[in-house]
């Protein structure tokens, strides 16, 4: 509706209907306790992170909770510790957990607060069917393929990693070399002695993960099935000019899960139209037994993880048409031309070469055309082919 | 004019010397028998023995008989016992002519100069001898149409019965035969006076003798009527329309004013008025200008929703005739659904709510159409940038029935075609269709048939495709059992629908949809007891039928079960008795009594909830299914409607009211603007009905005699039960939709002053608001507390609010209006922190509307260009020419934070960020 409304009037007179604005209030000083994950049914561990809420203009990083004593309780008592692993991360061993009982979890702060959550019973989630994908306007649309025989998991929540291969666009046996005292540029010569391509930077990863909150729900279905789009590649970009893989982990979620995160999603993602539901204020399953009234963010419950990973490559997309947008300059191997002609431009190959083996002219390109590293890692993920 | 006016004292003095000269001088002598001869025979046997000559229209007495006998009597002796009784008059001058007439002619017919005499010497004797022309007129109505003329009501030897004499009839335009709405109908000494009611009808208590009758209403010529009233009866008065006049034209200094009225918080704006405040895209938009009185709100510009003296959008009954539209916008708030071609014009109470009217919390809005030209076939047209709209009007029968009907549509998709690719697939449309047709059955008796369609389509993206509209259907049957009573009886069907689909993802593709429909019945008497007492009294019986939602699967592939909310039903029924007792000329006080009942009706299964806790899923006890008719629930109360002036002097008054309503029907909404998918929800044994009072004190003073009008009122409002949404409710296909709603409280108060001029070059109005909205909900078994149960501002709390509306007429043909407005920014959530989760950086809120967005303001201006006004031309044209927003401001429609990306950011949503010219042209023909 966001659309039809800013529908623009701009259209007809370029209006921008909507521009950065921060609005001038002062943020109290809030610090309430932020509390994610899940308590693991599964195999793997179960991982809290604590971190406490911020200034709304606070422009530091995230403020983690660190030393607490984080537990999972059972309804019989049992009791399981969690143990920081650095940045408020803390891990538990692989719990067994008796599926016909309820947990929550318990946390004490170093400032003496104790925070628990409701008892919540051992949901387990289905396997994830297939992540599927077909090609929309040119692009790939992934979806998500998921079931539930038994018709009763109905709410469901992903995570996603989507990592990709790139390569630079011009190889590069040059580097710069330097007056040792001025620092100035004098000149390129080669990296190695016997001109080799430097392969450390032609190759990288991208790995990027999900910021936006999945859930979807199949109340209102006949079945328990779900057919949701995830994820949408456009056209002729790098995410796929090469290989790209996504790693999807599914949740099975308490209806009132759903309804915590589908709030947040609101509060948080889904503003800006003329008929925004207005923001609320978010109330999780995590309460302050030392202050009630206290404002605790966060919505723990007992779950499993199940994954899956796709790899989709570039031959499997037929005119993808990456371009990188790359050009390539023809610089004399001299001082003075490389500060006119080269400036901010990393050297690439050798274009033409003195009888005595030295570069004379070279071609030089954009940082990101030469050297992959700039936004990426040259470590290969251990999971790619 | 006032040369025009010198010859008619002039000819009345004339004819009076005439009249008074010539029986002195007859000295003839007549005697004779006459029996049961013809007028024309009678009077060639007196020209004979008197030597008169008769001047007279033999076609018009050939049909009269004369019986009589006379001995020795002076001519016009015989002439005053021939005539006696009958319509017929006479006039002689000293040259033995006499002139015999009959009707109501009289006057503008007799020729210049035939009296030359010219000795008068008296004074308003000029009509009493002979001069009943009119003779027997209590049966049948007159048409009276001359300022100058006397006309005389009733018949002298008629005892009147007690409680005085009563003229009635209808004030129409004389050019195109509808009613004059709300003309003030009174005399000066002693004052009374009545207005027209929305048929244009009166009926005025009046003393016997000479009076002048004065008729005043906004887009009229002011005007006057010379009565002799003798006994009750009826005259119909045309008066003229203050429009296409080249010539100027001395406009009387008695405006009907604010001051004289009753009522207080009623805004009334004619059409002509409301074309002239431009907006934007140039079509004129009443519910635009509705929104610039005091005292009336929105949350923004997108919005058609009216918030009127601190109530909710769903607190405004908006009735088209008599029809209720409960959607009453196009393209979700750019556009009011009414086709300005067909309205006439549009009445806000804000205070003193009649008491026929009940239902709602906060204000009736009253949009009474046109009637449609009785004498000839007429039509305009406009084109505009977005939309067009055309009408036609005409007699059915010629002065007994009329029709007019209008139509508009819209072309925006050019517009969205423009837009990026994105949204190239998205697509928009509406239109209103308008029938209005009237008859008068006979004299006593007419019936008026309305119907309305509107229909709205979008989508965006080939995606979701949102469908609305309104259908309306009304009968009204009005009979006058006499001059002091008639009677209307209404008879209708409202329905109104939204339909929500989706396809794009086939096993989710779904349709969702919600309608209400509304059989309605209404009686109403209307009886003018005295000049002191005047009582309405009447019934009124809706039956609702809602469904709340039904929401279906689409096409073979999609999964989606069907879920239907049971369907609701309810009886709301109002007796009602009200009495405008005048008890002296500066003090009247009307006293009216409204009693409600509301009866909800199954079939339906109702959720039983352990009292005292928090109504909850949890805490459901039981279920009780209902049969199909069993009344399930019956709220019922007191309504009380009173309203007091007292004249401090002819222009200045004083006016207090206290009002109380109770509403049956609300609307489930969590979003700040009147979005088109919100749902109504009529009140059930879980959800109880809202009630609301108001006192309202206000001082009325006219300045530049009447011309200007000046008002400030202050009110104090208290509404309960009011329902506001918990916390990330669920409000659309939620069968237990008590759990996510909660019970507020609400106070508002606010000082309203505003400054009207409508006549004269420069035109239009000023005012000021002041006002606070504020809710509470403190109820802790409500399960949830808002704002630590202490007051917060309502989404439409726009403390301060000045607008002026200005136009500026440099010739008849070419106006300039102005209109500029500021208020403070309404309130709005903004996150107090922000934390890390799922990934991002989210905002965290906590108390409701702590913040304001910044404050509003913005200008347009618009030019007024007509053609030629010659008379006999097929068509008329205008253009309008105008700036919407000219000064290009980017007023913030809202505020808000949204994480992209990992971090958040906050923006501005303006809705229009920059000016916007439009163009209109309209034709009549």
């Amino acid at each position: 509706m966001k659309i039809l409304l800013c529908f623009s009037f701009l259209l007809v007179i370029s209006i921008g209907c909507k521009e950065v604005y921060n609005a001038p209030i002062t943020s109290p000083d809030t610090g309430y306790l932020v509390i994610e994950g899940f308590i693991n049914s599964g195999d793997g561990p179960t991982s809290i992170t604590l971190t406490r809420t911020t200034k709304l203009y606070n422009a530091g990083n995230i403020i983690y909770e660190h030393n607490a004593q984080v537990t999972v309780e059972g309804e019989s008592n049992e009791s399981f510790p969690l143990y920081e692993f650095g940045n408020g991360v803390y891990q538990s061993q692989p719990l067994s957990l008796n599926n016909a009982e309820k947990y929550r979890i318990h946390i004490k702060t170093t400032d003496g607060k104790e925070y628990v959550s409701d008892f919540t019973p051992v949901k387990a989630t289905p396997d994830i069917d297939s992540i599927s994908w077909k090609r929309e306007n040119g692009g790939v649309q992934l979806y998500i393929n998921t079931h539930d025989p038994q018709n009763n998991t109905r709410y469901y929540q992903w995570k996603y990693e989507q990592t990709w291969e790139y390569h630079s666009t011009y190889f590069n046996s040059l580097k710069y070399t330097y007056d040792p005292s001025t620092q100035e540029i004098t000149g390129v010569d080669y990296k190695y002695p016997d001109a080799h391509v430097d392969t450390s930077i032609f190759k990288c990863w991208k790995t990027v993960n999900s910021t936006s909150i999945t859930i979807a729900s199949s109340e209102k279905l006949s079945q328990d099935i779900i057919y949701l789009p995830l994820v949408y590649i456009e056209p002729a970009t790098e995410t796929l000019s090469i290989l790209y893989s996504m790693n999807l982990r599914q949740y099975a979620l308490s209806q009132q899960a759903y309804q915590f995160y589908q709030k947040i999603k609101k509060n948080t993602e889904q503003l800006g139209s003329v008929f925004d539901p207005q923001p609320s204020d978010l109330q999780g399953n995590i309460h302050c037994t030392t202050n009630p009234t206290e404002i605790v963010v966060g919505f723990v419950e007992v779950t499993q993880e199940k994954i899956q990973r796709i790899f989709i490559s570039n031959s499997q997309v037929p005119d993808w048409n990456y371009r990188a947008g790359c050009y390539i300059t023809e610089v004399d191997n001299n001082k003075d031309s490389i500060a006119i002609h080269a400036t901010g431009l990393l050297p690439g190959t050798p274009s033409k070469v003195t009888p005595f083996g030295t570069v004379a002219v070279f071609y030089a390109s954009e940082e990101r055309c030469i050297d992959c590293t700039k936004r990426g890692t040259n470590v290969k993920p251990d999971f790619w082919p | 004019m006032k040369h025009r006016f010198c010859i008619y004292v002039g000819l009345c003095l004339l004819l009076f010397s005439t009249a008074a000269n010539a029986q002195k001088k007859t000295d003839t002598l007549v005697s004779g028998t006459y029996h049961n001869i013809p007028v024309q025979q009678f009077l060639l046997q007196l020209e004979t023995k008197t030597g008169y000559r008769f001047y007279y229209d033999t076609l018009m007495f050939d049909s009269v008989k004369v019986d009589l006998s006379v001995k020795d009597q002076p001519l016009l002796n015989v002439l005053d016992l021939a005539f006696k009784n009958t319509a017929i008059s006479y006039s002689a001058d000293n040259q033995k002519n006499i002139f015999i007439t009959r009707g109501l002619a009289v006057q503008s017919t007799l020729p210049q100069g035939f009296f030359v005499s010219g000795k008068g010497n008296s004074k308003d004797t000029l009509f009493v001898k002979g001069m009943n022309y009119l003779g027997d007129t209590s049966g049948k109505s007159q048409n009276a149409t001359q300022e100058n003329k006397l006309y005389v009501i009733g018949e002298e030897n008629i005892t009147n019965a007690p409680g005085g004499i009563t003229v009635a009839g209808y004030v129409r335009d004389a050019k195109t035969g509808e009613p004059v709405i709300g003309a003030s109908v009174y005399i000066e000494n002693p004052r009374i006076g009545v207005f027209t009611d929305q048929y244009g009808y009166y009926s005025i208590t009046l003393p016997k003798g000479r009076i002048t009758l004065y008729i005043q209403s906004i887009g009229m010529y002011d005007t006057k009527r010379q009565l002799l009233v003798k006994g009750s009866g009826k005259m119909n008065i045309e008066t003229q329309q203050e429009v296409m006049t080249l010539k100027r034209v001395i406009v009387s200094a008695e405006k009907a004013s604010n001051v004289k009225g009753l009522q207080m918080g009623v805004q009334k704006i004619d059409i002509k008025s409301i074309k002239q405040v431009p907006v934007a895209f140039g079509e004129a938009d009443i519910l635009k200008v509705v929104l610039t009185l005091p005292g009336v709100k929105s949350v923004g510009e997108a919005s058609t929703g009216l918030n009127v003296r601190g109530g909710s959008a769903d607190q405004n009954l908006i009735l088209f005739n008599d029809a209720t539209i409960y959607n009453p916008s196009h393209f979700f708030g750019m556009f009011s659904a009414f086709n300005p071609e067909v309205v006439k014009d549009v009445e806000l109470y804000k205070a003193s709510v009649p008491a026929k009217y009940g239902g709602r919390l906060s204000s009736v809005l009253e949009i009474n159409s046109r009637e449609g030209n009785k004498k000839n076939i007429s039509g305009t047209a406009g084109i505009g940038l977005l939309t067009s709209r055309i009408n036609i009007e005409g007699p059915l029968i010629k002065d007994k029935s009329s029709f007019i009907i209008g139509g508009r549509t819209t072309y925006a998709n050019w517009l969205l075609n423009l837009l990026p690719d994105e949204y190239k697939n998205s697509k928009a449309g509406f239109y209103d269709l308008n029938l209005n047709i009237n008859h008068q059955i006979d004299k006593k008796s007419s019936i008026y048939l309305t119907a309305y369609m509107s229909s709205d389509r979008f989508n965006l993206n080939s995606d979701t495709v949102y469908k609305y509209g309104n259908q309306n259907l009304s009968l009204k049957y009005k009979h006058l059992f006499n001059n002091k009573i008639y009677m209307l009886v209404t008879a209708g069907y409202d329905h109104y629908d939204y339909d929500i689909s989706s396809s794009r993802n086939p096993i989710y593709a779904y349709s969702l949809g919600f309608d209400i429909n509304q059989g309605y019945f209404k009686t109403h008497f209307n009886y003018y007891l005295s000049s002191k007492h005047t009582l309405e009294f009447g019934l009124n019986s809706i039956y609702y039928k809602l469904h709340p939602g039904n929401y279906k699967p689409l096409g073979k592939e999609s999964l989606v079960v069907n879920d239907i909310m049971q369907p609701e039903q309810a009886l709301e029924s109002a007796l009602y008795l009200s009495d405008k007792y005048n008890i002296t000329d500066a003090l009247s006080v009307e006293g009216g009594l409204r009693y409600s009942m509301f009866n909800s009706f199954g079939p339906a299964s109702i959720n039983n909830y352990r009292p005292g806790v928090p109504k909850t899923e949890d805490n459901i006890i039981s279920t009780t299914q209902y049969d199909k008719g069993k009344i399930m629930k019956t709220y019922h109360g007191p309504e009380i409607r009173l309203s007091a002036r007292y004249a401090l002097s002819s222009d200045l008054s004083l006016k207090a009211a206290y009002n109380t309503q109770r509403q049956y029907i609300h609307v489930l909404s969590n979003t700040s603007a009147m979005a088109p998918t919100d749902i109504w929800k009529l009140s059930d044994p879980n959800i109880k009905p809202q009630f609301g009072d108001q006192v309202s004190l206000g001082l009325y003073k006219n300045f530049k005699s009447n011309t200007i009008e000046t008002s400030v009122e202050v009110y104090y409002k208290r509404i309960k039960d009011y329902l506001d949404y918990k916390s990330g409710a669920i409000l659309i296909l939620n069968h237990h939709i008590e759990t996510d709603v909660i019970s507020t409280k609400g106070k508002a108060y606010g000082v309203e002053l505003l400054v009207k001029k409508l006549t004269g070059k420069l035109n239009g109005w000023l005012s000021y608001t002041y006002s606070r909205t504020l809710l509470k909900m403190d109820d802790p078994n409500a399960g949830e507390i808002i704002n630590k149960g202490m007051y917060y501002p309502a989404n439409y709390d726009k403390p301060h609010d000045f607008t002026i509306i200005g136009n500026y007429k440099f010739s008849h043909r070419f106006s300039v209006s102005l209109n500029t407005t500021y208020s403070t920014g309404r309130p709005i959530t903004l996150p107090i922190g922000k934390f890390y989760y799922a990934g991002a950086e989210r905002t965290l809120y906590a108390d409701r509307n702590a913040n304001r967005i910044p404050d509003y303001f913005r200008t347009d201006f618009s030019m007024n260009i007509e053609g030629n006004h010659k008379v006999h031309q097929k068509t008329h044209n205008s253009f309008s020419i105008g700036v919407y927003n000219m000064l290009g401001r980017k007023n913030p429609y809202s505020v808000y934070y949204v994480s992209e990306n990992g971090i958040v950011n906050g923006y501005k949503l303006s809705i229009f960020g920059s000016p916007i010219p439009f163009i209109n042209y309209n034709i009549r023909f």
